[in-house]
């Protein structure tokens, strides 16, 4: 697990180490995964029993049994995909616009040192969401619609793919850049043959964090105040009383998360690990 | 000669960045005043700290701004805690680190603020539900960093305290803290201003007091040299604890 909200700083870059024995840690793997599946399946029964028992009301809290039926209908509403859509155009622009930004800025910084540091205390200083508190203003900027989210999310997702980026160059050998002087590489070459293919693992831990940035943004974004996507039904829902459904979106909005999360650091484990062999 | 321009260089960099992160603020101003010569819904600078001041000489502004702080600043202490707590339980045990690893960093990367309608039933309108938001928020960051902190400590060192005799506490205070240190600091800077956002998220969408409220409520009004001085203040807030947290990181390297 690279350090999920703590980038490492510049000055610690290191290439994460190999770790040995694949064969021990696949195995690992899957005791992880099996536990985690009987936590969930733990966690919903509890809900389940607490909920038949009545320790609380269906209306603050109905069973599981009631809102996983709901949210395996909601899939089959209009309402819901356009919610989804709205929510997924969101969080996809931004993520490619952060991961472009943030690559080129990262390559930028490392470029020139100086720029770097001029911008490293706002870099620091806004990384991870204080930026959402600029909602409000964004709204009467540029409106109530998509655009004011994407532009913050955006910059949300930009932010720690610049960090990792910078992070990851600044720490590439002097020995990778001498040896594609010595075989004279091209700057192009250079940077993406040599530079940015050593610095990958950090470059993808900053893309994955990008990710999970743009949606937790958006997603709060669109919960404060919008017109359509999941976080605002969540709300929608919240306000008119409609327990079941609001849950069913929760349900869903945390399936599909902690999906996109656990995809990405499957990746990144099987990308690095060959790597490493 | 280069002994003398090493040094008289090193000079001139270490006050180059600062200068030039100085300028861009003062830029960012420059920008922000043009543009609000050009579109009336964005108040000038000037307009700007006028009602920050007088915002924050308002008696009612301030009550609203102290119950912003003092669940920022639970939200910030008990989230920590928590953080801290869970991080060390995950960092030194194998076995917990293989069964809850996995959900800890999925439900890092889950918007949190889903949760909150859940929270709210079970700590009403009030404080509690404001600070467990804010703790959800601040939590995170720092159980990872612990937890990856005391999995990085060399072997040699627990060697050493045992070769020593340390009890358990002796370890953990002179051995293990003292080795993370640095994570601990970046998951404690990560928590301020999460604990803060996550404090006033919680107050845009249901409280009686606090600033997250005021920001609302400047919008419907649509006073906005009111709204944009509240969010200033909260952001300059999170900005300074924010740079002195990473001042301090750097620091102690």
């Amino acid at each position: 697990m690279t350090t999920n909200t703590g980038v490492a700083t510049r000055r610690t870059g290191k290439a994460p180490k190999p770790t040995p024995g694949r064969w021990r840690r696949t195995g690992d793997g899957a005791r992880s995964a099996v536990a985690t599946a009987v936590l969930i399946v733990l966690c919903t029964a509890m809900l389940e029993t607490g909920s038949r028992l009545e320790l609380w009301t269906s209306a603050t809290l109905p069973p599981p049994s009631e809102v996983l039926p709901a949210a395996g209908a909601l899939l089959g509403t209009g309402q819901f995909w356009r919610d989804a859509a709205r929510s997924g155009v969101e969080i996809g622009t931004s993520i490619s616009f952060g991961l472009l930004a943030g690559l080129g800025l990262g390559v930028v910084f490392w470029k020139l040192p100086i720029a770097g540091r001029i911008f490293e205390p706002y870099l620091i200083a806004f990384y991870s969401v204080p930026l959402v508190l600029f909602y409000p203003m964004m709204i009467v900027l540029v409106g109530l619609n998509i655009w004011s989210v994407i532009i913050l999310a955006s910059i949300m997702a930009a932010i720690p793919m610049t960090l990792n980026t910078w992070v990851g160059l600044s720490g590439v050998p002097a020995v990778y850049m001498r040896l594609a002087r010595s075989i004279t590489c091209t700057r192009t070459q250079t940077l993406f043959c040599v530079a940015l293919p050593a610095a990958a693992p950090f470059v993808f831990a900053g893309a994955r964090l990008a990710t999970a940035y743009a949606l937790i943004g958006a997603i709060a974004m669109e919960f404060t105040t919008a017109q359509a996507g999941l976080g605002y039904r969540i709300r929608y829902l919240y306000e008119s009383f409609d327990t079941v459904h609001m849950y069913a979106y929760v349900a869903i909005v945390l399936g599909v998360s902690i999906l996109l999360t656990a995809v990405l650091e499957i990746v990144e484990r099987v990308l690095f690990a060959r790597r490493v062999r | 000669m280069t002994a003398w321009t090493a040094p008289y260089r090193a000079r001139v960099a270490a006050w180059t960045a600062p200068l030039g992160s100085a300028g861009v603020a003062a830029l960012a101003v420059v920008v922000w005043q043009v543009v609000s010569g050009m579109t009336f819904v964005v108040p000038a600078p000037a307009a700007t700290v006028q009602a920050l001041v007088r915002d924050l000489a308002d008696t009612s502004f301030q009550h609203d701004l102290a119950v912003t702080c003092v669940a920022a600043f639970w939200a910030f202490v008990i989230g920590a805690m928590t953080g801290a707590v869970l991080g060390l339980a995950l960092g030194s045990s194998r076995r917990a680190r293989l069964v809850f690893e996995p959900l800890v960093v999925a439900l890092n990367g889950v918007p949190k603020i889903v949760l909150y309608p859940l929270l709210l039933p079970l700590l009403h309108l009030g404080m509690g539900s404001k600070i467990a938001l804010g703790v959800l928020f601040a939590m995170f960051p720092v159980l990872i960093n612990v937890a990856t902190g005391v999995r990085a400590i060399p072997s040699v060192y627990w060697s050493l305290a045992k070769s020593l005799n340390a009890g358990r506490a002796q370890t953990l205070l002179h051995v293990t803290l003292p080795a993370i240190r640095r994570p601990v600091l970046t998951g404690l800077r990560l928590a301020v201003s999460l604990a803060l956002v996550g404090v006033v998220l919680a107050e845009f969408f249901a409280t009686k007091r606090g600033l997250g409220r005021v920001v609302l409520q400047s919008y419907t009004a649509g006073d906005y040299p009111d709204m944009m001085a509240t969010i200033l203040l909260l952001v300059l807030v999170s900005f300074v604890l924010s740079l002195a947290l990473w001042r301090l990181e750097r620091s102690i390297r």
